[in-house]
């Protein structure tokens, strides 16, 4: 019966969500600014106020960022991929097994390291699409498939290191006055963006995360839709798996463990409805910023350095900041349903 | 927003009253008031002489008030009898449950509503009817006084209507009062003896059904005159279109269908609820694939194994569910609207804003959809305004052959007769038109020629005004005789 009100309600509703995680984010990093700065004996400016503070956010920030961006679009589609953390291990290895084994040049093994990736979201594609079965399981099952492989081909104990300067400085160095991995985050990023808001493909996940059955009588090419997030995914995953080895210097079969649960924490705190259908890749790099920020400046808190709990509190901290948010969203309809039944109670 | 502004209405015991009203007159609020769902904040409600305040659920069902809704209220992996119990049997979550006292109370209550229903059976095994028989039997057992009955007959085969047309007028002999609410006026004809009317909210005019003819009814529903209620063909249809032989999908039970479809026709596909007819659209808009028969567009053998190639070849279908496959409800209408048209309107894959609203506006304006504008949610529509965004949805394919399922189902009275001069606009514009309709007026008045279809096969094939019974008897098949009222 609000019919008439009801889009720019909606509209308004979720301009008001990205506006409160932007301004989220600015408290947080001046309270951080303000509590974790301090100037040491020799008189210089050290903790979160510095400029190599921000940039360390920035590096941090782009692996789990670049798997964010990668599962926004299969989050719209109401799916999931849980095997992103466990690819960008097992690309990692290959990378390094590619090279150094291999013997093959860095761009080139970087390459062969990004087709993998899309072939394993490929895998992951063609069991959800081609079989119809729940991604939910499938990438369960290749979340321990991939870190399995990774572990094999290592045994577990072997590390590739000694990378050329040339392709640390992917992961180390700065370019135009940033980091470079955060010139192709921003890259990856704007790409996303245009794939989800201004393309039909991001209109037909949309239509596939509201209603797949919808879309099929629309005449959308859904399995060929869903497959192309997956595939993204891995590709993704395989570059962030790059920037991880320039960044550590080293290639292990551990890289990326847990990064796929953080990576839907900030999705699902940037707006993504894990229900499919709604959601803005500007949400998810605002969440990714806010669960960056949050690690980074508590570490250069004095009562948590005190206690050294950095790890534990950021992890707390980020699991009540996920719940509230989601209490958040679905808060507006349980009290206009609690006020309906006072008025009929 | 008030959803109702005074109304009055009483029911006797031992009458059918039919509430008619267009969506969105208060019917829904109504009833909702009178089962305790909502509170009203004014006027009074007296049951049995005792005027109630405070009405809730609870106090409904004890005053012996119970509702019947389209969709069946049943858990569907609980036998008939379980679900009766839990509805009836008072209790503890400790108690024992007396198994043959509950198999014998169900089938004493079924034999009531004369059904012939295994109590051990499970529901989601009975046929919809069945189901609504089910819910029936239980406001018997729980002594119900007043049963509402909220378009009980939407999903429902002629013949089946009929076997709850008699369940009905045997609750009225024993005294129940009965709520009947339907936007299907002949049934209101056959069925209750007085009408009240709601309009905007309130009741424009109790009347003894005997004193009424439909015209009569129509006006007070809508407030004005609706001139005809079916548009008239204005030409003859020209060539074949769409030309199926022998058409055949084991999947989905459809056997060799053979019909000729023209340009400026609308061919009306009359038959029971399960005879095929939405299996038949399936296989042409390629759901589910042909597996035998030849299919040819303008002249030309085609094969459509995908909704996309059907879109290709001019072949577009409005489904019968539309909140479930013609509308996606939390879309906007212009989405909603470009949908089947990504490839045309976005030719390099770029979303262009100015051209979908562009198309949707006119689309708009065209089918007089009702709406906030482009951007509004398809879920803040009326029904007969969604059908309308889907209408649009597939016309912007530049369709050759319209496939309609259900057009009309669960659209009131005023947007029915714009959605048929629709239609028939667009067959006059050389559309080739499949309309399949559950809503025997509907075909008999809008079709040009009628198929009628039967156990997955096309039955019969007759000219446009052949009458009601005609067509009713070749659905049926065999069973002409024990045909419905």
């Amino acid at each position: 019966m609000s019919a008439p009100d009801a889009p720019a309600g909606w509209k308004r509703l979720f301009l008001r969500y990205e506006m409160l995680l932007f301004a989220a984010l600015v408290a947080e990093w001046l309270l951080f600014h303000y509590f974790g700065t301090t100037t040491n004996r020799r008189g210089v400016v050290v903790g979160f106020g510095t400029m190599d503070r921000q940039f360390d956010i920035l590096r941090h920030s782009c692996e789990i960022g670049l798997l964010a961006l990668a599962l926004t679009p299969i989050i719209i589609t109401a799916g999931i991929d849980l095997s992103v953390g466990s690819l960008l291990g097992l690309c990692a290895i290959l990378f390094g097994k590619l090279w150094f084994d291999g013997g093959l040049p860095i761009p080139v093994a970087a390459g062969l390291t990004l087709l993998i990736g899309a072939l394993a979201g490929g895998l992951n594609a063609g069991l959800i699409t081609g079989l119809r079965l729940p991604p939910l399981i499938v990438t369960l099952g290749t979340y321990s498939l991939f870190r399995g492989l990774a572990e094999a081909i290592t045994h577990g104990a072997v590390t590739y290191t000694d990378f050329p300067t040339s392709f640390l400085f992917v992961g180390q160095e700065r370019w135009l006055g940033l980091p470079v991995q955060a010139w192709l985050f921003a890259l990856v990023a704007v790409a996303v963006w245009l794939l989800v808001h201004r393309t039909v493909f991001g209109r037909s996940f949309r239509a596939i995360g509201f209603s797949p059955e919808g879309a099929r009588y629309a005449g959308l090419p859904v399995g060929r839709r869903v497959a192309l997030a997956y595939v993204l995914a891995g590709l993704i995953a395989a570059l962030a798996a790059i920037i991880y080895t320039a960044r550590l210097g080293q290639a292990k079969a551990d890289a990326g463990t847990g990064y796929e649960l953080f990576a839907i924490t900030a999705v699902v705190l940037g707006g993504t409805s894990i229900f499919g259908g709604k959601g803005s890749v500007t949400g998810t790099l605002l969440g990714v910023a806010l669960i960056a920020v949050l690690k980074s400046g508590l570490a250069t808190l004095p009562i948590v350095i005190r206690l050294n709990a950095a790890e534990e509190i950021s992890g707390l901290l980020t699991g009540a900041l996920l719940l509230a948010a989601l209490t958040g969203s679905v808060l507006p309809k349980i009290l206009s349903s609690l006020r309906s039944h006072r008025q009929a109670g | 927003m008030r959803a109702l502004r005074g109304v009055d209405f009483d029911l006797a015991a031992g009458e059918v009253h039919a509430l008619l009203g267009e969506n969105g007159a208060g019917k829904s609020t109504l009833i909702k008031v009178v089962t305790g769902a909502h509170a009203p904040d004014a006027g009074e409600i007296t049951v049995a002489g005792r005027t109630v305040h405070g009405l809730t659920p609870t106090l409904a069902q004890q005053l012996g008030i119970a509702c019947i809704y389209q969709q069946p209220a049943l858990f569907p992996d609980l036998t008939v009898a379980e679900n009766i119990g839990l509805r009836l049997e008072h209790g503890g979550a400790t108690r024992r449950i007396d198994w043959p006292a509950r198999r014998a109370r169900t089938a004493d209550l079924l034999a009531r509503v004369g059904a012939t229903i295994d109590p051990e059976a499970e529901v989601n095994e009975l046929s919809m009817p069945e189901q609504q028989l089910v819910e029936i039997a239980c406001s018997v057992g729980a002594g119900a006084r007043i049963v509402i009955m909220d378009e009980p007959t939407a999903s429902l085969t002629q013949r089946e209507q009929g076997r709850l047309f008699t369940v009905v007028r045997e609750l009225r002999t024993a005294g129940v009062g009965v709520v009947y609410i339907s936007h299907r006026l002949e049934e209101i004809f056959a069925l209750a003896d007085r009408v009240t009317v709601l309009r905007d909210g309130a009741s424009v005019g109790t009347h003894p059904v005997a004193a009424m003819k439909e015209a009569d009814l129509i006006k007070l529903m809508v407030g004005r005159e609706v001139a005809q209620l079916y548009p008239p063909a204005e030409a003859p249809p020209g060539d074949v279109v769409l030309d199926l032989k022998a058409i055949g999908c084991t999947a989905s039970g459809v056997r060799g269908v053979t019909l000729e479809l023209r340009t400026g026709e609308i061919f009306g596909l009359a038959g029971l609820v399960g005879a095929g007819r939405t299996e038949l659209a399936r296989v042409l808009f390629g759901l589910t694939p042909a597996d035998s028969g030849e299919i040819r567009l303008n002249g030309r053998r085609v094969v459509i194994p995908s909704p996309r190639q059907a879109i290709e070849l001019g072949i577009a279908y409005v489904p019968e569910d539309r909140r479930r496959h013609g509308v996606i409800l939390e879309m906007p209408i212009a989405q909603n609207m470009t949908m089947a048209v990504h490839r045309t309107i976005f030719p390099r894959g770029w979303l262009r804003d100015g051209a979908e609203e562009a198309l949707a506006l006119d689309f708009i304006r065209t089918l007089a959809v009702k709406c906030a504008g482009p951007d509004a949610p398809g879920g803040t529509l009326s029904g007969g305004n969604q059908q309308k965004v889907s209408l649009a949805r597939w016309l912007a394919t530049k369709p050759r052959v319209l496939i309609l399922d259900e057009p009309t189902q669960g659209v009131d009275v005023g947007a029915k007769s714009e959605i048929h001069r629709i239609i028939r606009r667009l067959a006059k514009d050389g559309l080739a038109v499949l309309m399949i309709s559950s809503d025997l007026p509907e075909v008999l008045g809008m079709s040009d020629r009628i198929g009628v279809m039967r156990g997955g096969a096309l039955a019969t094939v007759l000219p446009g005004g052949s009458d009601a019974h005609t067509v009713m008897a070749a659905a049926l098949g065999q069973e002409t005789n024990k045909g419905a009222a």
